[in-house]
């Protein structure tokens, strides 16, 4: 074409919206265009509730880990297992998670007025509200679930995207066979790590075999417990997680001695709720996942002892410990200790006691290597060994150090017999965002248009289409 | 639709090219799609209150050529928009009297340093209203309305962004179309924009439809402001904190990549605005308006000093040792000079004064947390008052600011006649008074939390802006960049010219966040990179070819490891133990925690004209006057008088994506891209 002159009048017609994929999880919602590599938006699931001027105010995204308020409470539309329970603010999360950096809080044509001679009449109100109201209008919406996601919660889903959205065409896809599909695999093995929950989804040629879908509390919430519980049998003392917005300044301290910190004190009536430090303590926790928890790398148990006779706790006393600051300036080095917080995920029977957690001591079958076995029980027996050679892993949780070469042990140990492959994406944002990746991938494909329910079609046979068409 | 284009794009494209290639160089732009040239490309940087542009780039990169005050006016016409204050007069007059406008005789308010460039351009389009006015009624005597600009007046404004957010869209396109006419760049002219974080996918389409539709760009480029201050001081990873008018922005750019995870996006009350708010309520009982906290607040006594300083004349020069936040934090705090808390946490915006001091930016923020802060801070403003013109009290005038319990400053403000004289020619005048205030230690007090404000517990804005910072660097996946992002900060934004602004917010930091030696000297198991600075060049300035985020990283000198590690694809069919994707997750997650310590970037030194501008405290010179330290300040400060290293970013990079690179790594988007793939492909292109 040639550049020197100007080009037609909004040469550009078409209107080609790329899909937004949604995907909910119960630590974080992540939302972006279908055909990314990486969701744009990432939001924790949790959001804040506060009062100000009498009013009842709600916090969504980041906000809520940087900046405390008066009296602000946390809370989570998502229950432990992993299904919606407070449909509302479920909604109001989500939509926050693809209005905040993907579509604005005006959808539709933000523009319009301001590219086309439209005579000044006809334009504000009534387009503002519509647009406002319905803030997908013009994009289809790919959204993901657990595989044991209830039919009413499924209903309730593609309700919510068709007629508080407006979305144009829906579909719901199983977070499983997403994260098989961000490997390339149409079937496979999925074991998936979150926060809530770890599960095990058998899927074969993309669809998810129900049978053998296992799930349990194991998660991330539940390690971070574990290492709560190590914390508070903590010798010379016990530690006490004071999180950042308590302290005001800290002093250098030698490792293991007291903290000498400046704290910072709220009036009763404006301290924020328990639930707000318990989120912030969860974010050091996190921290210190990442610094300092390691699996045991096996082959054998920490529990049991080494090829070589000695015992792997005696092993792993002497691998060099890992140091690790609180906010409030204590600081120690963790030995042994830092092993012990994981490996109940494998050995039901290492589980550190706490009476006072809010998870109950893990049976033998919530395990990993119990869920791997009850999910392979519960599919075709021909299909095994192709699921076994296909093993995903996936989830923020399963970042922790060593976990896939634990992983690999145990299976190989399990299923002596047939290959045992363990695919795990070695770089972080496609090992926490699998499932949404997979959604990107799906979503984007010509051949799935087909596949999408249409606004049409959810008028004519009601929210019970979704159970018939995302099977 | 897409038939037709194609067909024209086509025949286009069969079009020989050769033989105009010569002949037209010179008057037409050739026919192929020919290199563009640096003087024919515009950049436009809108903020909240003031719009950078250029049309090309200059031999040595300099300040904005022109600044446009992000605000239009209603025009008659609704939906139509002015760039001045237009309003009508009517009079009684004779035949063809020229309307004489008289220029008000001061500088205007928002045209800084470019006024006298700006001005006559920006005064045309109502210009011609007046005169097609004139022509049509000249031969009457009647009642003739004049339609006048208000060049000084903001009555009636419309600012089209708030808080980096756009609120009014036609509002902004008019502001864009208004700078696209007064700079009337010829066709062949790429454009590129600086982005705001918090426009959101949509905002950015629309953009870029609005771009290539009206102004019919061959070629455009969306750049995100962080990476543009990364641009600027040619580096490749950094924590860009963004002081604007209302909100703060904070963001981790990794090898060129914007960490959008995590990010602090459009932090409100954070801003050079929460400062002066909080200087009004300080003094707002004093009989202090909005504008002369304003102007306070830019003034050159102004300072916010770290965290633990005493303020002058409160009872002892004793160090107050315990930590201002602390006592700031109740909740309870106003603004009552017995009670000093220190100026604690504060960030401030505004224009810093004149601190000739040479080199603010390496001040050894260890030596005022641990050592002795007032002595410290004592030297260092000594040196700076030297050249001190409107604060200098005679009594004091040996004393350093912090140490002076009151200082004045030169209040100035725009009267208008209104006497017989201003009416009788029909135009507006206005006059300039100057006087001096006199102020108390609130002027240091401008970023201690605010007693009023029921919605946020924290300590006042620079803890928040810490914390934030923290939050951000925490969020980013690769924990081998952590320790080089704490390490490299860049202070960007008129709201960070406050005096002492860096240095307190870089004290908050350490007093907050910097871990203990103890905690990090058992790191042996896994070599740490802390004080080893990766070679990525991040303090090599490497102007022109300084390669843009589309190249792979790897070309720049990074760790090829790291760039294994970040930019793996996981694709590979999995050998489980031994994967070698599985190396890189070792190498994340056996990493230590950060930060160890806490710098701002220096900025390069070889763009003289970014470090002396003009300074003023004029009202509204908030942000030309960026430059306001004269000499060196800019150099070193990391922050001060760099505030608008996001301008010169946005020079250094339209000439490697527009020139060097000529759109082969996908630096922009051309128009025919836009034409096959329509907006959202602008996304692919989005530096």
């Amino acid at each position: 074409m040639n550049p020197s002159n100007p080009p037609q009048a909004a040469e550009y017609g078409g209107d080609e919206v790329s899909a937004i994929v949604l995907d909910p999880g119960y630590s974080t919602t992540r939302a972006g265009f279908a055909g990314e590599d990486a969701p744009k938006s990432l939001i924790p699931t949790y959001y804040g509730k506060y009062n100000a001027d009498g009013q009842e105010k709600l916090v969504f995204g980041d906000d809520v880990f940087v900046t405390p308020r008066p009296g602000l409470s946390i809370h989570n539309p998502i229950g432990r297992d992993g299904i919606v329970e407070d449909w509302d603010m479920a909604e109001r999360v989500w939509e926050h998670s693809f209005i905040s950096r993907l579509t604005g809080t005006k959808a539709g044509n933000p523009f319009q007025n301001g590219l086309n001679d439209v005579s000044p009449d006809e334009l504000p109100t009534e387009m503002e509200v519509e647009s406002e109201e319905k803030p997908l209008s013009d994009s289809p919406l790919l959204m993901t679930e657990p595989g044991w996601n209830p039919a009413k919660a499924r209903e309730k889903t593609i309700e919510i995207a068709m007629e508080k959205w407006d979305t144009p065409a829906f579909y719901l896809a199983r977070s499983g066979v997403l994260a098989a599909f961000a490997s390339g695999k149409a079937s496979a093995l999925v074991i998936d790590i979150g926060a809530s929950n770890i599960s095990v989804t058998p899927i074969h040629d993309g669809m998810i075999l129900k049978r053998g879908v296992q799930h349990s509390p194991l998660g991330g919430d539940y390690i971070s417990s574990q290492i709560n519980a190590i914390f508070k049998a903590n010798s010379p003392q016990p530690i006490t997680i004071t999180p950042h917005y308590l302290i005001s300044s800290k002093t250098a301290v030698e490792a293991g001695q007291p903290p000498q910190a400046k704290y910072k004190t709220f009036p009763a009536d404006k301290a924020p709720d328990a639930s707000y430090r318990a989120l912030l303590e969860e974010r050091t926790l996190s921290e210190f996942k990442e610094c300092v928890v390691q699996v045991w790398p096996g082959p054998t148990k920490l529990s049991a002892p080494s090829p070589t006779g000695v015992s792997n706790e005696d092993l792993a006393r002497n691998t060099p410990g890992r140091p690790f600051e609180f906010p409030d300036g204590y600081n120690q080095v963790f030995g042994v200790d830092r092993f012990r917080a994981v490996e109940s995920l494998f050995d039901a029977k290492a589980a550190i006691p706490d009476p006072e957690s809010p998870f109950p001591p893990p049976t033998p079958a919530q395990t990993i290597p119990e869920l791997v076995k009850a999910s392979l029980a519960g599919v075709d027996v021909d299909l095994r060994p192709h699921l076994l050679a296909n093993v995903v892993v996936t989830g923020g949780s399963s970042l922790l150090y060593g976990f896939t070469d634990r992983l690999n042990h145990e299976l190989m140990q399990m299923f002596p017999g047939p290959r045992v492959r363990v695919t795990a994406p070695g770089n972080t944002s496609e090992r926490r965002f699998g499932s949404w990746i997979g959604g990107s991938i799906l979503a984007s494909l010509g051949t799935f248009h087909q596949m999408w329910i249409s606004k049409k079609e959810y008028e004519e046979h009601g929210p019970n289409i979704v159970e018939k068409r995302c099977k | 639709m897409g038939r037709k284009r194609n067909q024209r794009k086509s025949s286009h494209r069969g079009a020989p090219l050769s033989s105009h290639h010569s002949s037209q160089r010179s008057s037409l732009p050739p026919i192929t799609m020919p290199p563009f040239k640096d003087e024919h490309i515009l950049l436009i940087a809108p903020g909240s209150q003031m719009t950078l542009a250029q049309l090309g780039l200059p031999e040595t990169f300099t300040p904005a050529r022109f600044r446009f005050p992000t605000r239009m006016f209603p025009a008659e016409k609704k939906g139509e928009y002015e760039p001045y204050r237009v309003h009508e007069r009517r009079q009684e007059i004779k035949v063809n009297n020229r309307t004489d406008t008289p220029k008000p005789d001061v500088e205007m308010k928002d045209t800084e340093a470019a006024a006298a460039e700006s001005t006559p351009a920006t005064g045309t389009p109502a210009k011609t209203d007046e005169n097609v006015q004139n022509d049509v009624e000249s031969t009457k005597t009647v009642e003739e309305v004049f339609y006048e600009e208000d060049l000084a007046s903001d009555e009636g404004a419309i600012y089209p962004i708030a808080n980096g957010r756009i609120v009014d869209w036609p509002c902004f396109f008019a502001l864009l179309t208004h700078i696209y006419n007064t700079l009337s760049p010829p066709f062949h002219t790429p454009i590129l924009l600086i982005g705001q974080p918090v426009w959101s996918a949509r905002d950015r389409e629309a953009i870029t439809q609005f771009v290539f539709e009206k102004f019919k760009a061959p070629a455009f480029s969306l750049m995100d402001s962080a990476l543009a201050a990364c641009y600027g001081y040619g580096t490749a990873t950094a924590t860009v904190v963004d002081v604007g008018k209302g909100k703060v922005d904070v963001t981790a750019v990794t090898d060129f990549a914007v960490n959008e995870h995590g990010r602090g996006i459009a932090l409100e009350g954070c801003g050079g605005d929460a400062m002066t708010d909080r200087l009004v309520e300080l003094l707002g009982p004093k009989g202090f308006t909005r504008e002369m906290c304003e102007q306070l607040k830019r003034s050159n006594i102004t300072e916010i000093l770290p965290p633990g300083t005493p303020l002058p004349g409160s009872s002892a020069t004793a160090r107050q040792s315990t930590n201002p936040a602390a006592a700031a934090s109740t909740g309870g705090l106003d603004g009552d000079e017995s009670a000093p808390r220190g100026p604690g946490d504060g960030t401030q915006t505004g224009i810093e004064g004149d601190n000739g001091d040479e080199d603010e930016g390496v001040l050894d923020v260890a030596a005022i947390v641990s050592g002795n802060p007032t002595e410290y801070l004592a030297n260092v403003e000594k040196e700076k008052t030297s050249s001190k013109k409107g604060a200098v009290d005679p009594k004091g005038a040996r004393l350093p600011n912090s140490k002076k319990e009151k200082a004045s400053f030169q209040f100035e403000e725009f009267v208008q006649l209104e006497g017989e004289k201003a009416t009788a020619h029909g135009a507006r005048q206005y006059i300039r008074h100057t006087r001096d205030i006199e102020v108390s230690v609130e002027r240091f007090l401008l970023t201690s939390p605010r007693s009023k404000v029921g919605n946020r517990l924290t300590g006042g804005i620079l803890e928040d802006i810490a914390t934030q910072i923290h939050h951000t660097i925490l969020a980013v996946p690769d924990a081998t960049k952590r320790s080089e992002l704490w390490d490299s900060l860049i202070i960007v934004g008129c709201g960070s010219k406050v005096k002492g602004f860096t240095q307190a917010l870089l004290a908050t930091i350490t007093q907050k966040f910097i871990l203990s030696p103890s905690a990090t000297i058992f790191t042996s198991e896994i070599p740490s990179n802390f004080t080893t600075p990766l070679p990525t060049g991040a303090n090599t300035p490497a102007p022109m070819g300084q390669p843009g985020p589309m190249y792979h990283p790897a070309a720049h000198g990074v760790n090829p490891l790291l760039v294994a590690a970040t930019h793996n694809n996981p694709g590979m069919p999995g050998t489980p133990s031994m994967d070698p994707s599985m190396v890189s997750h070792y190498r994340s997650t056996g990493h230590s925690q950060t930060p160890t310590s806490v710098k701002t970037l220096k900025l390069p030194e070889y763009f003289p004209d970014f470090k002396d501008q003009g300074n003023s405290n004029a009202p509204g010179a908030s942000s030309g006057s960026a430059g306001g330290n004269p000499g060196a300040s800019g150099t070193s400060q990391g922050g001060h008088g760099m505030e608008e290293a996001v301008f010169l970013g946005a020079q250094m990079a339209a000439k490697v994506v527009f020139v060097i690179d000529q759109g082969l790594s996908k630096g922009y988007m051309s128009r025919v891209e836009y034409n096959e793939s329509g907006p959202s492909a602008i996304h692919e292109y989005i530096l």
